[in-house]
């Protein structure tokens, strides 16, 4: 059932990509019911497996040869991550719906592109046979490329480049550790579960899991991997960075969780050295993410550019992923998991207010100009938003950040209590800088250099009244945090047993 | 009765000028006749081994050489012209419409 | 065993194909000279053209249903899957690239054209089957003389007789070290069998004389696969020839020389010997190194996409020569596997530069601007074939990549260099990306300079797409050429 999301999107994107350019203003359309259509079965096959364990998707012989299978399988944290991909889509494509109004739009290829990007995150969610994971992997990489430098905007080229070449950078890094893996296993098979229990030599996993968990950690904007975000973030569309901060970053984590730590569990183990205070990988990669997470907080306080902000933020937030990611506990795996749930609702939702309802109607995303537009009075709807959006990503309790940053911390604590003290002040900074943000551009007071800015104030016009689909997409994003903030059941009760059929070693790391 | 090294020798010393005029030489023409040099040497190579082995196999394979550096420079003399007529140049520093 | 005893009835029967070829290149010249010669032009060239494609396909079919190993002459010719595949292979090639000549006007003599071609073709097919060294040299000089002769074909263009004359000057002095090279196997050997010389030299010591042997060998054949340091002909070669031409040195006789390179290795790689195996080893892999690094290098600064396709060329000729060094019976079926895939879609990619260049008058980077919007299906072939060469999957480039590496990498005698050059190739394709991006953001992203569309007929348009989606499906299903090359 779960497969149909990867062949809806794939026909969808190919029928889009073959569509006559006279229908581009129904793309949206036939995206958005695509789109509506994968979301259902991600939601039925949700519902259905309940708190199951795995379920076997999909399995046929694809390259014998070699030991290949197309094999998809589904346990609590795949069925939890196609959905968070679903309900992205969706919102994506409500929050591009002006894309297709106007001739030169492209708008057939635009959808196409984002369907085959969907198609290729859902497939990674799903896929278990490593190959299978690395085809999907790279499928996801292509389209955002075209995505951003297409109809992006601030240094779109730029930014586009240099997202398409760190991702292929990480992803040769993964295929090195993958042909490596391959041999020296000299097995024929590639099923994730077969290769999990394949003992490789200590001193292998010891090279071989940092490749591999760099190569995909660089998706997730690892530090000091992390700088095409931003980039990336501000040059793409606003349904692009939807997609980017939402889905494909957790793309990232989620190779890390699935492939580098799941198939090299020993690479965690310690060196028996110690440089510079470090004594395993486990620690490295802790230390990295949370100075990941002090730093992205660090420097979303200082940006002028609105985007930056949020681009920044989502560093910070992925740092809290990868931290929990190290934790090897149940609680801050399971916060890991919810994080990566939580921060794809939060960073659309974040995205969409800076960059489509605000940047839309303003067409500015400095934090300078739209400090004197008073945007709280006259954008009355955009602002309650983001204060909803931006209380739910400083982690307040009732939404979903809450719970996963909670989870994460006491998972942190108990394995490194250093880290999580770190952590924990770059939560404080959040707070910090959604605050600046939020004062900056809706509430600010900075009554303006009297004459000149009092006519351009008068002059302006009221802005374009929010749309059907920027409603419904907010909507949707809002209430599904809400929904998780208040029953984190619905989601940890599914997480909760995944994580516990991990690999034994990767739920009792215990204290370093 | 003269060693056989020494027709080897030979053969190494004319293949080197020919690789040393291919390297060296400007006009075209030369060029294309250092090929021909070289492989000649690699002709009176070939007949020296075959001596050597009694075999007729290396005796044949000269045959077979001569033919194709007959061809060959057919094809080459054609080529030039074309570049003759294009150019008016038998120069190859100067056939540099080509570059990086 | 004696070699003289030509049975002329096997000759025959195992060289059916290339007869065909020859016929129908002499029907073709008979054709196009005796009934044509009123005809317009396109006439000409659409009738040569026919014909050349039913001769390929009439060989082809041949091979298809003619399977089995056969040898010739003490295997101075042999058959087998393996080489019947590569020569099925060639011949697709060849129609290809006779179906992309259509509409090609570089030439007023359309029956010498294809005929040539043909030509070229035979000595392909012959070069893939050959196990001898005099066989190996004249199937190499006839393809190497046909090809010299199609790159000058454009008379009135300046550039394509200066892309023939360097092809032809380092093609005659690479073939010249090479007979060299073969001259002091013989005489270490007293054969010209390969067979006979991997017996003969696993008798006997790494002297000088075949260190010597083997460095000007590695020269000639590195010359026409185009491996540092004997690719200078390469860029200005596939950018000066003719588009079809171009194609055709990019395909057919790549994968031709990679055919004759794998069957030299294993005579000069005896088994039982593995210190002299060392030193031809240490040649392939010091020439793969240089031609990743320097082809990918060059790359990123062309702005010509020819241009650009010769320094990806040469770096894909490093990544096979990996597979070569690594000299197992599975390295040796992925490298015939990457080659076949890497020229289809190669192919392709000449094939859509045939279209810009005759609409656009260049293959700089700026006539590909706004390719998206004056023809999606151009730009949707050119995405398909580029980012196959780049090696994104599910594309045929992928596979054909994962297996080549997998294969080195399982490779018994890897050990010291294996992994390390594995690395350094997939570090390399990595930065391969940008250049191929580059070329694709001109497609899809860049404004186009008019919005007429890009003129493209349709037969040309239906053999880029069926290049595409065989290069797509291919991916997909990577197991369906198994039949023939089988992976891992």
């Amino acid at each position: 059932m779960l497969a149909y999301t990867i062949y809806l999107s794939f026909a969808g994107a190919l029928i889009l990509a073959l569509f006559p350019k006279a229908l581009q203003s129904s793309a949206r359309v036939f995206a958005l019911l695509v789109a509506l259509a994968g979301l259902a079965i991600a939601l039925i096959g949700f519902i259905q497996a309940g708190s199951s364990g795995t379920v076997i998707v999909a399995d046929a012989v694809w390259v014998p040869a070699l030991g290949i299978r197309y094999t998809l399988t589904a346990d609590g944290i795949s069925r939890v991550l196609v959905l968070l991909t679903g309900i992205a889509a969706v919102a994506g494509i409500l929050f591009s719906w002006n894309i297709g109004e106007k001739e030169g739009d492209r708008a057939n290829e635009f959808f196409a592109f984002f369907l085959a990007l969907i198609g290729g995150v859902y497939g990674v969610f799903l896929a278990a046979d490593l190959f299978l994971f690395f085809v999907f992997y790279e499928i996801a990489i292509v389209p955002k490329y075209f995505l951003i430098a297409i109809w992006g905007s601030t240094r779109r080229e730029y930014g586009a480049m240099k997202l398409a070449l760190y991702s292929f950078a990480g992803s040769a890094m993964v295929l090195i550790g993958l042909l490596a893996a391959y041999t020296v296993s000299g097995s024929h098979t590639m099923n994730l579960q077969a290769m999990a229990q394949y003992s490789f030599p200590i001193h292998f996993q010891m090279w071989a899991f940092p490749l591999i968990f760099v190569g995909f950690a660089i998706l997730a904007g690892m530090w000091p991997f992390h700088t095409w975000a931003p980039t990336g973030h501000v040059a793409a569309p606003t349904a692009a960075s939807m997609l980017l901060a939402g889905v494909v970053m957790k793309l990232g984590a989620y190779g890390c969780l699935r492939v580098a730590m799941t198939v090299f569990p020993h690479g965690l183990d310690p060196w028996g050295f110690s440089i510079l205070g470090l004594t395993s990988w486990r620690m490295v990669f802790a230390l990295l993410a949370a100075i990941g997470i002090v730093y992205g907080a660090a420097v979303a306080l200082v940006q002028n550019d609105f985007k930056f902000v949020i681009g920044y933020s989502s560093v910070s937030h992925m740092g809290l992923v990868l931290l929990g990611l190290m934790t090897l506990t149940q609680i801050g795996l399971d916060g890991a998991v919810l994080q990566m749930f939580s921060h794809g609702i939060l960073a659309g939702l974040l995205f969409a207010t800076v960059g489509r309802i605000v940047y839309e109607r303003t067409h500015t995303r400095d934090l300078g100009v739209l400090s004197r537009l008073h945007l709280g009075k006259t954008m009355p709807f955009a602002a309650v938003l983001f204060v909803i959006a931006g209380m739910a990503s400083m982690g307040l309790p009732g939404f979903s950040g809450f719970i996963a940053e909670v989870q994460v911390l006491i998972g942190a604590w108990r394995a490194f209590p250093w880290f999580a003290a770190v952590a924990g002040v770059g939560i404080v900074v959040g707070v910090a800088y959604t605050w600046r943000a939020m004062q900056r551009a809706f509430f600010s007071e900075a009554t303006v250099s009297t004459a000149s800015s009092g006519t351009a104030h008068e002059e302006h016009e009221p802005y374009a009244p929010v749309t059907w689909a920027e409603k419904a997409g907010v909507a949707l994003l809002v209430g599904t945090s809400l929904i998780i903030g208040i029953f984190p059941r619905v989601l940890l009760d599914v997480i909760t047993p995944a994580v516990h059929a991990l690999p034994e070693l990767l739920v009792k790391g215990g204290r370093l | 009765m003269i060693p056989a090294s020494w027709y080897l020798i030979l053969s190494a010393v004319l293949f080197s000028l020919g690789v040393i005029g291919f390297l060296i030489k400007r006009s075209l023409i030369t060029v294309f006749m250092s090929i021909e040099l070289m492989l000649n040497a690699v002709n009176l190579s070939f007949v020296t081994f075959a001596h050597q082995w009694h075999s007729v196999k290396g005796q044949i394979f000269v045959f077979f050489v001569m033919m194709v550096a007959a061809a060959e420079a057919a094809v080459g003399l054609a080529i030039i012209i074309a570049i003759f007529r294009a150019r008016a140049t038998l120069n190859v520093d100067q056939v540099d419409l080509m570059k990086l | 065993m004696n070699t003289f005893a030509v049975n002329y009835g096997n000759l025959f029967s195992i060289t059916i194909p290339e007869t065909i070829l020859e016929v129908v290149s002499l029907l073709v010249l008979v054709v196009d000279l005796g009934f044509l010669r009123k005809s317009t032009q396109p006439a000409r060239m659409t009738a040569a053209c026919v014909l050349g494609v039913i001769g390929s396909v009439l060989a082809g079919l041949w091979l298809l249903t003619h399977s089995g190993t056969a040898s010739f002459a003490g295997d101075a010719l042999v058959l087998n899957s393996l080489v019947a595949a590569a020569q099925i292979g060639i011949l697709l090639l060849t129609a290809l690239v006779l179906l992309l000549s259509f509409q090609a006007e570089f030439s007023r003599n359309p029956g010498e054209y294809v005929a040539i071609v043909l030509l070229a073709t035979t000595g392909m097919m012959l070069v893939a089957a050959a196990r001898d060294l005099l066989v190996i040299f004249v199937a190499l000089e006839l393809l190497s003389l046909s090809l010299y002769v199609l790159a000058a074909f454009a008379k009135s263009s300046a550039l394509s007789s200066e892309a023939a004359l360097k092809y032809y000057l380092f093609g005659g002095m690479s073939a010249a070290l090479m007979l060299f090279g073969f001259s002091y196997l013989y005489g270490l050997t007293g054969t010209t069998n390969l067979n006979g010389i991997a017996v003969s030299l696993a008798s006997q010591g790494l002297s000088p004389l075949v260190v010597v042997a083997m460095v000007l060998v590695a020269a000639g054949l590195g010359f026409k696969v185009a491996a540092v340091p004997f690719h200078l002909w390469a860029p200005d070669t596939y950018q000066g020839a003719p588009a079809p031409v171009a194609a055709l040195i990019a395909s057919g006789s790549k994968v031709a020389s990679f055919a004759v390179l794998v069957a030299v290795t294993g005579s000069l790689i005896p088994a039982a010997s593995a210190s002299r195996g060392a030193t031809w080893i240490v040649l392939l892999v010091w020439m793969a190194g240089a031609s990743i690094l320097l082809g990918n290098l060059a790359a990123l600064a062309q702005t010509s996409v020819r241009r650009l396709l010769a320094y990806s060329a040469i770096a894909h000729a490093g990544y096979m020569l990996l597979g070569i060094a690594a000299n197992t019976p599975q390295s040796g079926a992925a490298v015939f596997y990457y080659a076949l895939t890497y020229a289809l879609t190669t192919v392709g990619a000449f094939g859509v530069i045939a279209v810009v260049e005759r609409n656009m008058g260049s293959d700089r980077f700026d006539a590909f601007a706004g390719l998206s919007r004056r023809n999606p299906l151009l730009a949707a072939s050119m995405l398909i074939f580029l980012l196959s060469l780049a090696g994104i999957p599910p594309l045929v480039g992928f596979w054909a990549k994962f297996n080549l590496f997998a294969a080195v990498l399982r490779a018994p005698g890897v050990g010291a260099w294996g992994l390390g050059m594995v690395i350094f190739a997939l570090a390399a394709s990595a930065v391969s990306l940008y250049y191929y991006l580059q070329v694709l953001k001109r497609v899809y992203v860049v404004p186009a300079m008019t919005d007429e569309p890009m003129a493209v007929s349709a037969l040309e348009q239906l053999v880029l797409l069926v290049i595409a989606l065989l290069v797509a499906l291919l991916g997909i299903f990577p197991s369906a050429l198994s039949g023939w090359i089988p992976l891992g």
